[in-house]
């Protein structure tokens, strides 16, 4: 389902980032456009198969939203291979794409269509997007006159429309208030329980282990740990 | 993807360039058959004339047409200073002394030492190297009420000769012959327009075989985008759209009132000082604003198109194309829009409407393509270089000012035309004036600068853009 080989991603980073022109040109001529390279994800080898909740462990900057992107299709790996078969969700921020303008019904729409759903499924799916989002009549209000997590309701709903064959998560498993983040819950539960192929990164080790059957462990671009959840957690935890 | 709905799509394509091609070679009438009309003979220098055109008197000059019609021929005419009466009779005639062409002149109309122009109402269709006469004779002319023709020696004088009452003279006529020729173009139309169809149709069948064996085509590649992507595409669009308008009391109606007030200011501005170069002052300027206001917004718009959807394209799949490309289609939405006045205003100045206003669709496409491409360049330039939209706002205004928006092309020095016509919005304002303006189809080598630039521009832009835009997400 996901076949990652020798997955690698190398960032060069510019000493201090040069935005214009003619810095560039200052810089290039005086020799001191000098790069920090570094290799965010090194010789990543990962394979998933179909029904698979797999959780992403390791800590800030070890590279897990790098894999989640490049596996999203959104970045592209400097070396490796990346295959996979199916349609792909990837829920990494919600609400991504949506305009302050736009009435909430328009923003169904509009982002529904960035996340890649057609015009007969919105339109066969508007009820039911609304009924979970909870908003009602405000639906046709622009969406800046929303709360916060009106907003994360809207977006939720949209994004959770699909049945994914991959989805790929970085840590939305709850908003709104306690009566949302419970619906919230079950929601993704009943995804993940659906034969959906399931990749998530998620700092909250109870979590991991309620729904993964196997953790992957990254620390500095490398895969330091690799098996069942309750292997992986109490090492990661013991570290 | 549905190999019947392939087919269907091929299909109804070949149809739809086929009805095209025919319903083109009637808009595009004489243009298409003709180049425009040209002075083919130089007039000599005057320096003596036939004598008084008296009663009986003939003057006749024979010579060769080096163009393939007859539009128009300037005769140069003395009148000895004083008020004449009387008719003079003009015809022209060919090598059989079969009458092509036949004019009654009204003698006091005649100025000293002044041109006339014998225009026949219709071009006379001839053909190259034909020996043609024009014949003048007096019905009531008297010595001492009578006019003349001017003589003189040419520096070349070809074939040509003059005759007075059957007398070979040694000068010839002060005259202009104005004419055109015939184009290839116009003669092989059918031949090129079956020949380009059959390209086609060759292509789409590469396309379907190559679907069928699962090999990967351009065709097919961008039939596929197309169909999956127009649903975000039109969305898109939308949102653009709706947002530039969204909390405006007038909304929509700007685009209307905006290129109108422009075009009252500049008109205020300018008419003084160009008026008399150009006919219809009111639309040539509308014209020229309507069409830069849409390439300049589609350009600025689309400069940040990619910049100012980072936490978009940085966070879910999308083709980062789509981007500029929504803005600069919803642009294009602008610039239809903005038709309205501009119809308004030809309909107000008189300015007559015939079949050629359905070329014009033809010039609002290759500006959409060409702007398109631009936008594609721009937006990844952006993405590397911030200050690109700091100087795109500099060559907006340059470019401004190397078009002919307000300004006749005529006070360009004739040294620089050929840089100037390096211009692309030069020509594709050109076409839309021609085709709104005169109501007639463009040279036919206009729509090839037309169609050159705009592919040429998308080609350069798809290019580029295809080779930076995997950086792009490190990069924003």
């Amino acid at each position: 389902m996901i076949d990652l080989t020798d997955v690698s991603m190398r960032f060069k980073l510019p000493r201090d980032k040069v935005n214009s022109l003619k810095e560039y040109a200052v810089r290039a001529l005086r020799g001191e456009l000098k790069f920090e390279e570094f290799w965010v994800l090194d010789g990543i080898s990962l394979n998933i198969s179909r029904g698979e909740v797999v959780g992403l462990v390791g800590r800030n900057g070890a590279g897990k939203s790098t894999l989640l992107k490049i596996i999203a299709g959104i970045l592209k790996p400097t070396r490796g291979m990346v295959r996979t078969g199916g349609t792909v969700a990837p829920m990494l921020e919600l609400g991504s794409g949506f305009d302050q303008d736009l009435t909430g019904r328009e923003n169904i729409f509009l982002n529904g269509a960035i996340l890649g759903y057609s015009k007969q499924f919105l339109l066969s799916k508007y009820d039911e997007i609304v009924a979970f989002s909870e908003l009602q009549d405000f639906i046709h209000a622009p969406i800046r006159n929303y709360s916060s997590g009106m907003l994360m309701r809207l977006a939720f709903s949209i994004a959770t429309v699909v049945n994914p064959e991959i989805l790929i998560v970085d840590e939305i498993l709850a908003v709104g208030d306690a009566a949302f983040q419970k619906k919230s819950r079950q929601r993704m539960a009943e995804l993940m329980s659906g034969g959906t192929t399931v990749l998530f990164v998620s700092h909250s080790m109870e979590q991991i282990q309620e729904l993964c059957s196997r953790v992957v462990w990254l620390e500095d671009g490398k895969v330091k740990m690799t098996g069942s959840a309750q292997e992986v957690c109490r090492a990661y935890a013991g570290n | 993807m549905d190999k019947r709905k392939l087919k269907q799509g091929f299909a109804y394509f070949l149809l739809l360039y086929f009805a095209l091609a025919i319903g083109f070679y009637f808009i595009g009438g004489e243009q298409l058959q003709f180049s425009s009309s040209d002075a083919v003979s130089q007039s000599p220098e005057a320096v003596s004339s036939v004598g008084e055109l008296t009663q009986g008197t003939a003057v006749t000059e024979s010579f060769t047409l080096s163009s393939d019609t007859l539009d128009k021929i300037s005769l140069l005419f003395g009148t000895y200073g004083r008020d004449n009466t009387g008719s003079l009779l003009v015809r022209i005639l060919d090598s059989e002394e079969n009458v092509l062409f036949r004019q009654s002149i009204d003698v006091s109309k005649l100025s000293d030492n002044g041109l006339f122009d014998i225009r026949p109402d219709s071009p006379l269709i001839s053909e190259k190297g034909k020996r043609l006469a024009l014949e003048i004779t007096s019905a009531d002319g008297a010595s001492g009420n009578a006019v003349t023709v001017l003589t003189g020696a040419p520096s070349d004088l070809g074939d040509t000769v003059l005759t007075v009452n059957g007398q070979t003279q040694p000068l010839v006529l002060c005259l202009t012959v104005y004419g055109s020729s015939r184009l290839l173009i116009g003669r092989f139309y059918f031949v090129f327009a079956a020949a380009v169809g059959l390209l086609l149709l060759l292509l789409f069948a590469d396309a379907l075989k190559k679907q069928k064996s699962g090999k990967s085509s351009l065709i097919l590649n961008a039939v596929s985008a197309v169909v999956r992507y127009r649903f975000l595409l039109s969305q898109l669009v939308i949102r653009d759209f709706k947002a530039k308008y969204k909390r405006s009391v007038l909304g929509v109606v700007w685009s209307l009132l905006n290129p109108l007030i422009t075009m009252m200011v500049q008109y205020v501005i300018f008419s003084r000082l160009f008026r008399s170069d150009i006919d219809n002052f009111p639309v040539y300027l509308l014209t020229g604003i309507v069409f830069f206001n849409f390439f300049s917004e589609a350009t600025t718009m689309s400069l940040v198109s990619i910049t100012s959807n980072a936490s978009l394209i940085t966070k879910v799949y999308v083709p980062k194309y789509i981007f500029p490309v929504s803005r600069a289609l919803s642009s294009s939405i602008n610039l239809l829009i903005s038709m309205i006045p501009l119809l308004l205003v030809s309909i107000i100045m008189r300015t007559p409407i015939t079949p050629a206003i359905l070329l014009l669709p033809f010039g609002i496409l290759c500006m959409i393509a060409f702007c398109t491409g631009l936008a594609l360049m721009l937006s990844a330039f952006m993405v590397f270089f911030r200050d690109t939209q700091f100087l795109w706002n500099i060559m907006i205004m340059l470019w401004m000012y190397a078009t002919p928006i307000f300004y006749p092309v005529s006070i360009i020095p004739d040294r620089f035309m050929v840089f100037y016509k390096l211009n692309p919005l030069y020509h594709f304002i050109r076409f839309n004036r021609i085709v709104i303006l005169q109501g007639v189809s463009p040279e036919p080598r206009a729509y090839l600068y037309c169609l050159v630039f705009a592919l040429g521009s998308l080609t350069v832009g798809t290019l580029i853009f295809k080779k930076v835009q995997d950086w792009f997400v490190i990069n924003l």
